[in-house]
């Protein structure tokens, strides 16, 4: 599910005891929408913000390589997050300085070469600084935005914009185009977390984007423009609530493969280590047809922070079923750096999210992913 | 020379020491005279600095160091700019942060009468929010949402409660001196306007990275809450530009501010200025009140400078005999040259460290003075203290060596000069300094004097002036005239001897000062200096009083004057709102009310200040004292006065613009060329003010809030009881009556010189100290005549009574001289160095009667300290040392 975090003022949350967890509220959407099975999607309104829900992401990650040198390549995250305050909210517009919503934004390059990660959070209230359109995807905090720009003209694919940057050190622009349909994640529309009714989300993927831009890398003679290409995945999910009662995390994966099809897999974690009944894997075939399979989750190596003393399942080995030959197959996820932890220090809420490459059990490359880890360092409420 | 270490160590300890030993009390003064010299420059320096350092960068604290700061020539910025902004800045990674800033005061106490001087915090508005980016960054940024509450264990705080906090309306996060003590209700009372709020102390705001605390006085509250609270909505007092980290930061600054001025316009819409660059503006709206101070504090350094040279003196001649006998005994000139002049350093160091502790001491007198004259007439300033550092420490040491040094040069050249056979007769003249008796040499300083006043005063950055002429004119003035004072001395005693039959003990004392010593003289310079810098202050402040005096009764004509409570110090934002000052005109008693507005505005980047109030009110119901009057009534008709604008002589002065003369004025609503019709006086401030129609003022800045609103009753109203009824309703408005308000001006007034007045203390009191010391001097160099005079049959009465006539005819003829010099002085301070700085025009009252009691008083401490050593004197036994 690629969620993002809470993005709160971080402290708030991630300081929250886990005792605190047990008694998490069913009543916690009150007042917020809970997504609702059936949902009608319309296009391009529901790729836009949803202020009647608590909480909403748009998530992109990708990998990428220099057109002049191929054997260049970097790995991309780029999020945008929203969160409501609790009801009411004020009923005339939010102004410059609005109190209603927050919102976070996080980015991040990892250079494979030098093993170089870079990253970046911000923390804006609605107003001048921060917002998202809701008619269509236009969602900025400060200086990053990330938009959905119609086609040229009739028949012409509609692009997604991605402004970003490292501080001064990383300027990314990059525009997406999709190679395959919107995907609509979970039974019915609803993407289920927990046992809770509340517990759930709308969750649309846009699972392989063609990527194609400019990454500006300072340096101390100077910029350098790289032209890059590349695939990368949009995930934009809205909810009132994340996480099941019980659960302290999760474990996300997105993979591309290099015969067409991607696997998402979320592993909601719970306190004593073991995986949520709601967890999820999915395969999207060619054609943007799903089909969520049975796995299993073996970590083989574990990498401690030396920032936050966390210690991250960074090599893991994912056994499912491939539903087109029915037959079992083993993702193995090697990250392309270890240090790919975003620590925390806006939000608080230390998580780590990387640039991965996925081995058969032959030791074959089957295609690139990125891994997310959060609720290592402490446990997350959502 | 190979012998000459030893015999100099001999003779400083055999020779130097010994002396001083045997006249503890005399080195005692000595040091004394030396540190209060340099304790006096040091602690107006000090006191200087404070008052410009206290002068603070506020976002600073929580923000650290801004790379640009954007702020209107005039009025407001509106929010819409930092979208603009954000776009322009596309390719340069920064963050906006925008800021609203006011000032606000704790309410007055409902009973106390009003009056200026309540401290006044400044309150930031800033983004809560952003702020945590800054401190993410790894800048110094402050995050208070985090840290607000230490009384919670900072653990169990959840989402619901975070945006409880969040959205809980307007709460303050203050510098530590304002939390409030544990167990006491957190909340601050604050006035800002004309409004009472009882904000909850959220949090105290913690020290940035890099422990800079936060100033005090700073109370920081979320930006939208203080848009509210002080009634602006959507307006932005100022944008500053943080660059993010990163390589090339020097050249992306430049590229920025490039960027960031090209963007303002012509106009401009914005000032492009750095933090560095707003405090050097602080500094130099008080540059030219500290360089005056600086001054004066030099003065009672050049009085101490005389004294020392006289002290030194007389110690040489006293020491006569020996030094003759060293110098039969074969010992160098050089050696005796180089004794005599580390005495005087030793002195001098010595007076240097005492002077050091004691100008530490006094600056924490001074500071509080030289801050609220600061506060008053220039911004808000909350210092408080004032510390030196090491260069304190070594200038103090240099003045107190440097000045001991130089006035010991002439005696030690003097004592190792002394021929060994003259040396040995006891009564040998002393030394003469030949040069100093010359009366010509003190008449051509004083011509030198004269032309120093006619020279132009140096211009300050920032639109100041220095009048480095007037200055010189008021040094070389007192040196002629002190050069002078020894001819007239004996001129005078010489006279009232001629003049008949005199009591025997005034008779030995005019014959004294009929042939006056280098030390007479140099006692009744240092007398004279300071008796004429003292006289001509008084002058100064005497003619300034007056004119303001007069000044006030023909402009304060109104019955009423109403600010907001919270208008504490020149810098104040606090204003009365539109519908307050509609009531307060509308109240049946009243039947005119003059509605003042004013604006700071800055002129092509120098500050001053833009007022509006209905000009034919104004005309019919004040008398403006004009400079240059406007040639018709166009300027007071509000039809036809829309291009005119009324000056002050400051601001006529600082701009250099006359009748006739454009003035281009920024305005929110773009800049407006004003022709000047007319100059008026105003001893407001010497920034200037530039006076229009309100109506156009309103208009042109999209605001109708009044600084100040003044009421002319009917006729048979009481103003004392509209008052009372008027505070009962309005309890956020400070409200004078006529005569309370011209009290309070003229309180502020003295303030403002009670700085002055200390230092004057201080030099009469060092020249009085020289007097005595002078006296001593010379009853040891005449043991043996007093002796003689004994067994003549003196009494010891009549001896002392003697003395006492010395020495108070000395002060008299010093004082009396020194009051003369004091009325050139008092015209230099008038018509140049007040002028040349603040661009005032004072008429020139002589205080008489102040003078009168000066001079009775300087001649009495004289005559007393005389009486006193001469009852002294008259018991000394021939042989006796000093």
């Amino acid at each position: 599910m690629n969620c993002g975090l809470p993005f709160l003022l971080p402290v708030i949350l991630a300081l929250a005891p886990a005792a605190a967890l047990a008694a998490d509220p069913a009543t916690e959407a009150e007042d917020f929408a809970v997504p609702q099975a059936g949902r009608v999607f319309t296009f391009p309104r529901d790729h836009g913000s949803h202020p009647d829900f608590r909480l909403e992401w748009w998530y992109v990650t990708g990998h990428l390589a220099a057109v002049a040198d191929p054997g260049r390549r970097f790995g991309f995250q780029a999020t945008f997050f929203r969160q409501a305050a609790p009801r009411p909210h004020a009923t005339e517009p939010a102004g410059a300085f609005g109190r209603d919503q927050l919102f976070l934004a996080h980015m991040a390059l990892l250079d494979v070469r030098s093993g170089a990660f870079r990253h970046e959070e911000r923390l804006h209230r609605e107003g001048w600084a921060a917002g998202a359109a809701t008619t269509t995807l236009d969602v900025r905090n400060g200086d990053w935005s990330l938009r959905l720009r119609p086609g040229a003209g009739p028949g012409e694919p509609e692009r997604l914009d991605l402004r970003g940057g490292i501080r001064a050190e990383v300027a990314l622009r990059l525009s997406f185009e999709s190679r395959k349909p919107l995907v609509v994640f979970g039974e019915d529309g609803v993407s289920r977390k927990g046992a809770e009714p509340t517990a759930a989300s709308h969750y649309l993927t846009f699972t392989r984007l063609a990527t194609t831009g400019v990454l500006r890398l300072a340096g101390p003679e100077g910029p350098e423009e790289v032209a890059v290409t590349g695939e990368a995945w949009l995930d934009h999910e809205f909810s009132s609530s994340q996480l099941g009662s019980g659960q302290v995390g999760w474990d996300w994966l997105s993979v591309h493969l290099r015969d067409g099809r991607e696997v998402m897999l979320y592993r909601l974690r719970r306190a004593d280590g073991s995986a949520d009944p709601a967890s999820r894997l999915t395969w999207i075939d060619a054609a943007g047809r799903t089909s969520v399979q049975p796995f299993t989750w073996e970590i083989q190596r574990l990498w401690r922070s030396a920032a936050t003393d966390a210690a991250y399942p960074t090599r893991v080995r994912v056994r499912t079923t491939d539903p087109a030959s029915g037959a079992e197959v083993i993702l193995d996820v090697e990250p392309l750096a270890e240090d790919q932890e975003l620590t925390g220090a806006l939000g608080g809420i230390p998580y780590w999210e990387g640039a991965c490459r996925i081995k058969g059990a032959d030791g074959a490359e089957l295609g690139r992913g990125y891994l997310e880890l959060t609720g290592h360092a402490r446990p997350l409420r959502l | 020379m190979s012998g000459a270490r030893p015999v100099l160590a001999l003779l400083l300890a055999r020779f130097t020491l010994r002396h001083a030993r045997l006249a503890p009390r005399q080195t005692a003064a000595l040091v004394a005279i030396v540190a209060l010299g340099v304790a006096v420059f040091l602690a107006i320096r000090l006191a200087n600095r404070a008052a410009v350092a206290s002068f603070s960068h506020f976002t600073e604290a929580l923000a650290g160091r801004s790379d640009w700061v954007l702020q209107p020539p005039a009025g407001t910025l509106p929010e819409t700019v930092l979208a603009e902004l954000q776009s322009a800045l596309a390719e340069h990674p920064a963050q906006l942060l925008p800021v609203v800033e006011t000032t606000a005061t704790p309410p007055a106490p409902a009973d106390s009468a009003p009056g200026f001087g309540r401290p006044a915090y400044t309150v930031l508005g800033l983004d809560l929010i952003a702020l945590a980016n800054l401190a993410a960054a790894g800048g110094p940024g402050a995050r208070l949402l985090d840290g607000a509450e230490p009384s919670t264990d900072g653990r169990g705080r959840d989402a619901a409660e975070f945006w409880n906090r969040f959205r809980a309306g307007p709460q303050a996060w203050v510098s530590p001196d304002l939390a409030p003590p544990p167990g006491q209700p957190v909340f601050l009372e604050l006035l800002i306007h004309e409004r009472t709020h009882r904000l909850p102390v959220a949090g105290v705001i913690p020290a940035a990275a890099g422990g800079v605390s936060p100033p005090p006085g700073l109370i920081v509250v979320d930006l939208p809450e203080l848009q509210r609270l002080t009634g602006r909505p959507g307006q932005l007092d100022r944008v500053e530009v943080i660059l993010a980290a990163g390589p090339r930061r020097a050249a992306r600054q430049a590229e920025v501010g490039a960027l960031l001025t090209r963007l303002a316009g012509a106009g401009p819409r914005w000032e492009v200025t750095t933090p560095g660059a707003r405090r050097e503006t602080a500094a130099e709206m008080t540059r030219a009140f500290r360089y005056n101070l600086t001054v004066l504090s030099l003065l009672a350094l050049l009085v101490g400078l005389y004294l020392i040279f006289q002290a030194l003196d007389g110690a040489v001649v006293r020491r006569r005999a020996e030094t003759a006998v060293l110098r039969s005994l074969g010992v160098e000139e050089a050696v005796i040259r180089r004794a005599w002049l580390i005495e005087a350093g030793t002195l001098g160091a010595a007076g240097g460290i005492l002077g050091v502790a004691l100008g530490w001491a006094g600056a924490q007198v001074a500071v509080r003075a030289v801050g609220q004259t600061v506060n008053a007439l220039y911004y808000a300033t909350s210092v408080s203290s004032a510390r030196p550092d090491a260069a304190d420490l070594l200038l103090g040491l240099a003045l107190g060596l440097g000045a001991s040094v130089i006035a010991g040069w002439g005696p030690a050249r003097a004592a190792a000069r002394i021929p060994p056979a003259q040396a040995l007769a006891r009564h040998a003249p002393p030394s003469e300094g030949g040069w100093s008796r010359e009366p010509r040499i003190g008449l051509g300083l004083l011509a030198g004097a004269g032309a120093c006043a006619t020279l132009p005063p140096v211009p300050l950055a920032g639109g100041g002036a220095f009048p480095l002429g007037g200055h010189a004119a008021a040094l070389l003035g007192i040196f002629g005239a002190g050069l002078l004072a020894g001819p007239v001395l004996g001129g005078l005693a010489r006279l009232a001897r001629a003049g008949g039959q005199v009591h025997a003990a005034a008779r030995i004392a005019l014959g004294h000062l009929a042939r006056p010593s280098g030390r007479h003289r140099l006692a009744a310079a240092a007398l004279l200096a300071a008796t004429a810098m003292t006289a001509g202050m008084a002058i100064l402040v005497g003619s300034f009083e007056h004119t303001v005096e007069d000044w006030i009764r023909r402009t304060l004509r109104a019955d009423l004057y109403l600010s907001s409570a919270g208008a504490q110090s020149a810098s104040t934002r606090n204003r009365i709102t539109p519908e307050t000052w509609r009531a307060l005109a509308a109240h049946p008693a009243v039947e005119a009310a003059a509605i003042v507005a004013a604006y700071p505005v800055r002129i092509g980047g120098v500050a001053t200040t833009v007022s509006g109030t209905d000009l034919s009110l104004l005309r019919r119901r004040a008398d403006l004292p004009w400079l240059i009057a406007p040639r018709d009534e166009t300027p007071f008709d509000a039809a036809r006065n829309v291009g005119l604008a009324l000056v002050s002589e400051s601001f006529a002065a600082r701009f250099r613009v006359a009748p006739g003369d454009p003035v281009r004025l920024p305005t929110p609503a773009g800049t407006r060329t004003l022709t000047v019709a007319g100059v008026f006086t105003d001893y407001g401030n010497e920034r200037g003010s530039l006076l229009v129609e309100r109506a156009h003022l309103a208009a042109w800045f999209g605001d109708e809030q009044a600084a100040s609103v003044s009421l002319f009753l009917r006729p048979g109203a009481d103003p004392s009881g509209v008052r009372a009824e008027l505070l009962r309703s309005h309890s956020g408005l400070g409200i004078y009556t006529n005569g309370a308000l011209r009290e309070e001006i003229l309180r502020i007034f003295r303030h403002t010189f009670a700085v002055t007045h200390a230092l004057e203390v201080i030099g009469i009191a060092v020249a009085v100290a020289g007097l005595a010391l002078t006296l001593t001097s010379v009853l040891l160099d005449r043991r043996e005549e007093l002796t003689t005079l004994r067994a003549l049959g003196f009494t010891p009465g009549e001896l002392a009574l003697a003395t006492a006539l010395e020495g108070a005819g000395l002060a008299l003829v010093a004082t009396i001289a020194g009051l003369s010099v004091s009325l050139g002085l008092g015209w230099l301070l008038i018509h140049v160095i007040n002028r040349q700085s603040f661009g005032w025009t004072l008429g020139f009252v002589v205080p008489w009667g102040q003078l009168a009691w000066l001079a009775a008083g300087i001649v009495a401490a004289g005559a007393l300290a005389s009486y006193a050593l001469g009852r002294w004197g008259a018991r000394l036994p021939a042989d006796a040392h000093e």
